[in-house]
Order: C-alpha cells, then sequence, then structure tokens
C-alpha cells in the first residue's frame, strides 16, 4: 500500500499550485523512503551512515540523501523480492562503459505507466494520434539486432498515445536512411484525413536521417501548426558532429514547417523512468508535480541559487523495486524561471546544459592494467532504455 | 602553424591564471629555435657545479616568505620541487645518473686505470618537452635534468594551468648564485635557453615542426597523448624518451602494523604521498593492499589512515574536483557505504574505501580516493603487478628484496618506501634521464 504516491499520481502532471505539490510530494518522497529503508539493506546502510531515520520524515527535499547516478553501475539495488522482479533495464553506458543496471517490478511499471500516460496527455491535448516513427519497423525477425530492439524499447512507452504507427526509415548499412516516398505518401495521407498527428524519433536519427537530407534537398513538407516532433536520446552523436539545439531546430522547422516550439526534446533517464522534461524548442523544461528537481554545487554538493550552473538532481518517488528517489546525474544543468503565458505566476524549470565532462585524460596514472581489473559490470541480459 | 608564446628570455607572456588564448602568438618558431641555440652555447660553458648552484639558489629563494613563488608553490602543492632542486639531491642524481662521472659534463675524464679512454657527456641540443595536462610541473623535472646536461629546452605547456610554468621559470632568471671562485652565475642562463610554449592539440604542422626540430622529445603523458608525440615525424638520431600513463599502489606488510602507533606512521607517510600532485601523479598511489594477520587489521588501519587523510589534507588542501571528478568521488562514497567502509570528511576532500572482499587493483578515482585491500600475504599482490605499474610503496620489512625483487621483475619501475612514492628520483620509469639527455664521447 502506497497511498501518498497514489495520491499523487492521482494529480495532473502540470499546473498545480506549488504548496500542494510540494505537500504531495514531500508526502509520496517519505512513504518511499521508509519503503526503501525497510526493503533494501544496502539502501539501508547508506541512510543510516547520511543519519537519516524512518521515524523522523524529510522536511524538505535539500535535506533528502540522494544518490549518485553511478551507483547504479556498481552496486545491485533492489528493494522487492527476485520473484517480484517483471524486467530488468540497462543504460546505455555512454561514457563509462559499465551500464546502469535497474530492476523493475509491476508496481513500479504501473507507476511509470501512469505517470507517461498522464504526461503524454497534457503533452498531446489529451488525444491520442497517428505517429510517424522515424526508426526502422522493428519486425520479428530484425528483434535479434540489438540496437535496433534497444531502439524499439526505448520508444515503447511513447507509443502508448499512438493510435497508428508509421514508419519511415528503412535499414542502409550502419545508418538508416529516410524512404521519401514512404515520408511523403504517409503524410499526404494522414493530412488528407484531418488528423493530428506527431513524429517521434531518436534526435540523431531525426537530424541525420530525416532533417538533414530533406534540409539540403530543400524538401518542406509543409505541416500543420499542430503537428509535434518529438524527439529524445540525448545529443551526444550530434555534438560530436557540431550539431546543436538551434541548428536542429531551425533546421526541422523548416523541413516540417511547423513552429520551433512544436519540435519537442524528451529529457528522461533509465534510473527514473516514466517522468519525462520535454522542452518547448528552446530548453526550458518544467518540472512536473511529479518530480523536483535541484541543482547541486559540484564543489560543495549544495543546493546551487537559481541560474546557478551545477550538477542535476532528480527526486522522484515513483521507484518501487529500487530506490531511485532522489539520483545526483552526471549531468550539468541549471534552475530557470519564467513568467505563465498569462503572466499569473512564475514557472519553475530547468535547463540541461550537458554532461559533465570526464576528467582530461590523465597524463600518468591513468592506466589500469586490464588483466588484472575485473570490471563488475553486470551480465544479465536486458534491454536498453532510458533516453539520456 | 599557431604558435603560442608562453615563456622566453623576455620572461613570461602570460599570468599565472591566464588561458592560452591569452598568450601572444610567436612571430616565428625559427626565431626562437635560433634564439634558444644561442643560449644554449652560453650554457656550455658554464660549469655543472655551477648549473647545480643555480638551482640550489633558486630552491632557498622559493621557499623564502616573501618569495612570489612560495605561494604558487603552496596553492599547486609542488613543495616537494624546492627540495628536488637542492644540491644534494641533484648531485647524487647527476652521479647516479651519469655513471658515477658528472664531471664528463665539463670536459674529458679518464674514468680507469684500467682504460686508457677519457670519456665525456656531450648535450644533444634542443631537448621538447611535452608536458602533461594533470601534472604540468613534470615537464619542470625533466627540463631541469635537461639543463644540467647544458642542452637547450623547450616545453610545448598544456592548456591545463598554461601559466605555471613560465612563472616558475622566470623563478630561475631572477635568482643569481655565487660560486666558491665569487664568480656570478645569472639565472637569465636558464631563461635565454630556455622557451615554453603551446600549440593546439590539432595544428599537426607545428607539432610537426616541433619534432623535427628536437634533439630529444621528452613525451609525459597518457596514451593517447604520447603515442601522437611519437608518431610524429623526427630527425634520424633524434632521442625519444617516454614517461607515459602509469599506476601506483602501496602494499604494508604486517609486521609494520604491531601497534596503533606504527599503524599511525605508515598512515600518515601514504597520505603524503597521496596528496603530492593531488593524486594524478603516476606515482600516486590509489590502491593500498594491507597484509592480514597484523595487530592492526585493515579495516582499522583504512580507519586510522582516513585520520592521516584528513590531518595532511588540512595542510595541503586540495585542487577543485570538476564536476565529473566530484560525482566520481561520491559514487565510490556511496557504494562503500553500502557494501563496505568509506571514511571520509565532511566536503569531497578525501576519501578512503574498504571492503574486505575487494581483490586486486582499484579503478582509480583520483581525488584523493585510497581504496584499502587486505591480502593474506605481502607476495600474493604480485600478480597485480605489470608493466604498466610504476611505484610500488613498500612498508615491508621481512623479505623486503625478495618482494621487491618479484614485483620489479614483473614490471614495476621502483618500489621505495612509503613516504617517498612521491619523490622523482633517478631512475625513473626504467631509465637514467639525464645519460639519454647527453651524447657519450672518448677519445682514447
Amino acid at each position: 500500500m502506497s497511498p501518498r504516491i497514489d495520491e499523487l499520481l492521482a494529480m495532473p502532471p502540470f499546473g498545480v499550485e506549488p504548496e500542494a505539490k510540494s505537500a504531495a510530494l514531500l508526502a509520496a518522497v517519505n512513504e518511499a523512503m521508509r519503503h526503501h529503508y525497510e526493503h533494501c539493506p544496502p539502501f539501508r546502510r547508506w541512510c543510516d551512515k547520511q543519519g537519516y531515520r524512518p521515524s523522523t520524515p524529510i522536511r524538505d527535499m535539500v535535506s533528502l540523501p540522494f544518490l549518485p547516478v553511478g551507483i547504479f553501475k556498481r552496486v545491485e539495488l533492489s528493494s522487492v523480492g527476485g520473484d517480484q522482479v517483471v524486467r530488468v533495464l540497462t543504460s546505455s553506458a555512454t561514457s563509462s562503459q559499465i551500464p546502469s543496471r535497474i530492476v523493475l517490478d509491476q508496481v513500479t511499471r504501473n507507476r511509470q505507466m501512469r505517470a507517461l500516460t498522464a504526461m503524454m496527455t497534457h503533452l498531446l491535448g489529451g488525444q491520442r494520434r497517428p505517429f510517424i516513427v522515424l526508426d526502422v519497423l522493428p519486425t520479428p525477425d530484425r528483434a535479434a539486432e540489438q540496437e535496433l530492439s534497444a531502439r524499439a524499447a526505448g520508444m515503447r512507452g511513447y507509443l502508448m498515445a499512438a493510435t497508428s504507427k508509421h514508419y519511415v526509415l528503412r535499414e542502409s548499412g550502419a545508418m538508416p536512411t529516410l524512404d521519401v516516398d514512404q515520408l511523403l505518401a504517409t503524410v499526404g495521407q494522414l493530412k488528407k484525413g484531418g488528423q493530428q498527428f506527431c513524429f517521434l524519433g531518436y534526435t540523431y536519427l531525426l537530424y541525420q536521417a530525416v532533417v538533414r537530407p530533406l534540409y539540403e534537398q530543400g524538401i518542406c513538407l509543409d505541416l500543420p501548426e499542430n503537428v509535434f516532433v518529438l524527439h529524445f536520446g540525448g545529443w551526444k552523436k550530434l555534438q560530436d558532429q557540431a550539431v546543436d539545439r538551434a541548428t536542429l531546430n531551425a533546421q526541422a522547422a523548416a523541413v516540417f514547417g511547423i513552429p520551433t516550439r512544436n519540435i519537442r526534446d524528451l529529457y528522461g533517464f533509465t534510473e527514473q523512468l516514466g517522468v519525462i522534461y520535454p522542452d518547448e524548442g528552446n530548453g526550458f523544461r518544467e518540472i512536473p508535480t511529479y518530480t523536483e528537481v535541484l541543482v547541486r554545487n559540484p564543489q560543495t554538493m549544495q543546493v546551487a541559487p537559481l541560474g546557478q550552473v551545477g550538477l542535476l538532481e532528480f527526486i522522484c518517488p515513483l521507484p518501487n523495486s529500487y530506490p531511485g528517489i532522489a539520483i545526483l546525474l552526471d549531468d550539468l544543468g541549471r534552475i530557470v524561471e519564467r513568467p505563465s503565458e498569462d503572466g499569473q505566476v512564475v514557472q519553475r524549470g530547468f535547463e540541461v546544459l550537458g554532461r559533465a565532462a570526464r576528467a582530461e585524460p590523465r597524463g600518468c596514472g591513468d592506466t589500469l592494467p586490464s588483466q588484472v581489473y575485473s570490471a563488475d559490470a553486470p551480465a544479465t541480459a536486458s534491454v536498453t532504455e532510458g533516453n539520456r | 602553424m599557431k604558435i603560442r608564446l608562453l615563456f622566453d628570455a623576455d620572461g613570461p607572456h602570460i599570468s599565472l591564471d591566464a588561458t592560452v588564448e591569452e598568450a601572444p602568438i610567436a612571430t616565428s618558431l625559427e626565431s626562437l629555435l635560433k634564439r634558444l641555440k644561442t643560449g644554449q652555447e652560453a650554457l656550455r660553458s658554464i660549469a655543472l657545479n655551477d648549473l647545480i648552484g643555480l638551482c640550489d639558489a633558486a630552491a632557498k629563494a622559493w621557499t623564502k616568505a616573501n618569495h612570489p613563488l612560495a605561494n604558487v608553490i603552496r596553492r599547486y602543492g609542488l613543495g616537494f620541487l624546492p627540495l628536488w632542486m637542492r644540491r644534494g639531491n641533484l648531485e647524487t642524481t647527476c652521479a647516479r645518473s651519469l655513471r658515477g662521472y658528472p664531471d664528463s659534463l665539463d670536459r674529458f675524464v679518464h674514468w680507469s686505470a684500467n682504460d686508457s679512454a677519457h670519456y665525456r657527456a656531450q648535450p644533444r641540443g634542443l631537448v621538447v618537452h611535452w608536458v602533461a595536462g594533470n601534472v604540468p610541473v613534470l615537464g619542470l623535472l625533466s627540463m631541469l635534468q635537461a639543463l644540467l646536461c647544458k642542452n637547450a629546452n623547450l616545453l610545448k605547456a598544456s592548456h591545463v594551468s598554461p601559466g605555471l610554468l613560465p612563472q616558475l621559470l622566470q623563478g630561475f632568471a631572477d635568482v643569481e648564485y655565487v660560486n666558491p671562485q665569487g664568480e656570478r652565475i645569472a639565472g637569465t642562463l636558464v631563461s635565454e635557453a630556455t622557451a615554453a610554449i603551446y600549440v593546439e592539440r590539432d595544428d599537426r604542422e607545428a607539432a610537426c615542426a616541433l619534432s623535427e626540430a628536437a634533439d630529444v622529445r621528452v613525451a609525459w603523458g597518457g596514451r593517447e597523448a604520447v603515442e601522437s608525440v611519437m608518431r610524429l615525424p623526427r630527425r634520424l638520431g633524434t632521442e625519444d624518451i617516454v614517461f607515459g600513463p602509469k599506476t601506483s599502489f602501496a602494499v604494508i606488510g604486517a609486521e609494520r602494523l604491531s601497534n596503533e602507533a606504527d599503524a599511525r606512521r605508515v598512515a600518515q607517510a601514504l597520505a603524503r604521498d597521496c596528496v603530492a600532485f593531488d593524486q594524478q601523479g603516476c606515482n600516486s598511489p590509489h590502491t593500498v593492499f594491507v597484509e592480514l594477520g597484523g595487530a592492526i587489521a585493515p579495516d582499522h588501519f583504512a580507519a586510522v589512515l582516513g585520520e592521516e587523510m584528513a590531518r595532511v589534507t588540512t595542510q595541503s588542501p586540495p585542487m577543485e574536483l570538476s564536476p565529473s571528478e566530484a560525482a566520481r568521488v561520491l559514487t565510490v562514497r556511496t557504494e562503500y557505504d553500502m557494501r563496505g567502509e568509506a571514511h571520509y570528511g565532511a566536503d569531497l576532500a578525501w576519501t578512503v574505501a574498504y571492503a574486505p572482499e575487494d581483490q586486486g587493483l582499484a579503478e582509480p578515482c583520483y581525488g584523493r580516493t585510497l581504496f584499502v585491500r587486505p591480502v593474506a600475504d605481502v607476495f600474493s599482490v604480485v600478480p597485480w603487478v605489470t608493466q604498466e605499474v610504476q611505484t610500488i610503496g613498500l612498508a615491508v620489512d621481512d623479505s623486503r628484496h625478495a618482494l621487491a625483487d618479484a614485483l620489479t621483475g614483473r614490471g614495476a619501475a621502483r618500489c621505495p618506501e612509503v613516504g617517498n612514492m612521491r619523490l622523482y628520483d633517478s631512475p625513473w620509469d626504467g631509465l637514467f634521464p639525464m645519460d639519454r639527455l647527453v651524447r657519450w664521447v672518448s677519445t682514447g
């Protein structure tokens, strides 16, 4: 039983009065802390060291002990029995080569689904719609292909909001390519039917397979203004090519013929699936009811003031099967505020400014003899999800 | 080709905290090299004893409380540098490295009654040093050895702390040494034969020009950095000295843990080795193997080590951690809070991690993080050693030489006493650097 978390999830994802949100979120977080303290022995040992006592509720988010995201690569953390685990997720392990390992039970999955449904509903205006998927159709014979199946798993949650799915990329060597005829036919058909629809895909595929080729050919799809382009998966592959948000959005807006505010970058991460942080084409991401976001000064680990850049911390009480309640990421960002559209309230949000650069390659001392170091990478087969 | 001039005979061209972008662009590499060549000619006429005296005078001056470099040395944790530059150390280093005949740097010397030949160590010419970003002062150590061998020096600095080397080099220019004969030896002799520059990593034209100008190439750095230097074209006969990526650890024998006071002595020495160079040197310890069976068990030693790390860190505050380093330290602390024991202070300044089941070398975390691991026997660490291990600090009495023989036989470069890991001595990485910085010549 977790009445506080259920109450929180019953609230709308955005637009809740700050005081009401804080009270509901804090109650849910305290409920989650007690659960994990009681059911996850390594977490309990760590809590004890941090001075946390379940009998003394946390009174503000700032004082909530937080886990560095790297801990999910180092220690297996589970708050449920093995028989309750329905899935094991691994992150993409982009920087350390060791993936995070997250165990999911049905309770967690249900909560993630509820949160994601509420957020997608809010994002798409409460209406499911056809999705043009900027990827290759994951047919059963291709399911064994690791990268494709990983990509398919990563977008499965978003496709809950789809009334139909139209895949417009095809396999072509290392990088899928756009089937332009398929795209134009699908777009024509959906426009003709007068339906609202949207595009969904990984950020690097959106740019490399779709936007750049069409932009270079001077093609504009001239879509209705209510079409959204949703993309996710992070910017690393594009940063390697020196493509930034402004470039992607400008070219995408030209190709799709829609305002840049409809090109939404969905930020999220494996360790707290279910919650997404879409931007509005400008990097501003509103903080939903179900979470709190803090920025910590990397030198002191104290909470940084408004606007100051630091490490992003995400607080979310949804995980039941692992203690991922308060997680400090290695992504840099800052808290920002802006007036709401009607100017009546201040909306609190954040910006993601990229991954904290790994330390300089060490001049000396950086070598670990590979034959003597037994990496502790977990070996359980699983899918890759998350889009950080 | 764009070469930024950080230091030459005219002095530093950037301030201590400046970035490389603030340094002026050199008008011509050729004119810089010509100037260095002239400086080297002057250097050749100076006796080794006088050059050592100059270094000794600089070392004494820099440690005076009111000297401008005193703060720099404190801020960058370079306390070892003035000690290394003292006459006693340099004379020993020269004697060791130059086959027991350091006077060969000044004249032909008759080494043995059984050998009619006379031998002399001639400078090689221009030594170009590719300096590592993590410990820029290392370049100064190779530069000083090259200087004592009367070579001209060109230091290619990293973009990290590019202002540090120019300030230190100016520190030589500002001193004067009066030898026993009353002759005044000006520090400008050093600055006229030395320059520091910066070139972008992808400026291949500049990198090739530096490489082809070098009579000796000294490369400090990580694998990628030193390999890229070695791949550059060079003239036939150019000598290469590579100080590549290495890692280091310490071994504590049970006999050194017979009581709390002994354990604390070892822990204090180890803490000093750890904080030197902010644990970024190839000789900095990361893993500490503690032999079981002593009165002080490994977990207890870890706690004592934590206390000493706290104490030493108070005296030598750490450099600022990058966000990714901070996150890594936090992850190690959290991991060991969960599955072992983590000792740390209120800030991120130091960490000691222990878990009884841990084996082998820990992945270095940096940020003054030490991993204590139990071993049944000090000899059980031998299989962990490869050619990539640089220093193994030993706090071992029983079978010390047998252990050192086994460890160095597998590839370790040196096995000093714990507490001396941080000292840069000779041989280093398996060679006597000065021996490679001269041309040995003879006459019958």
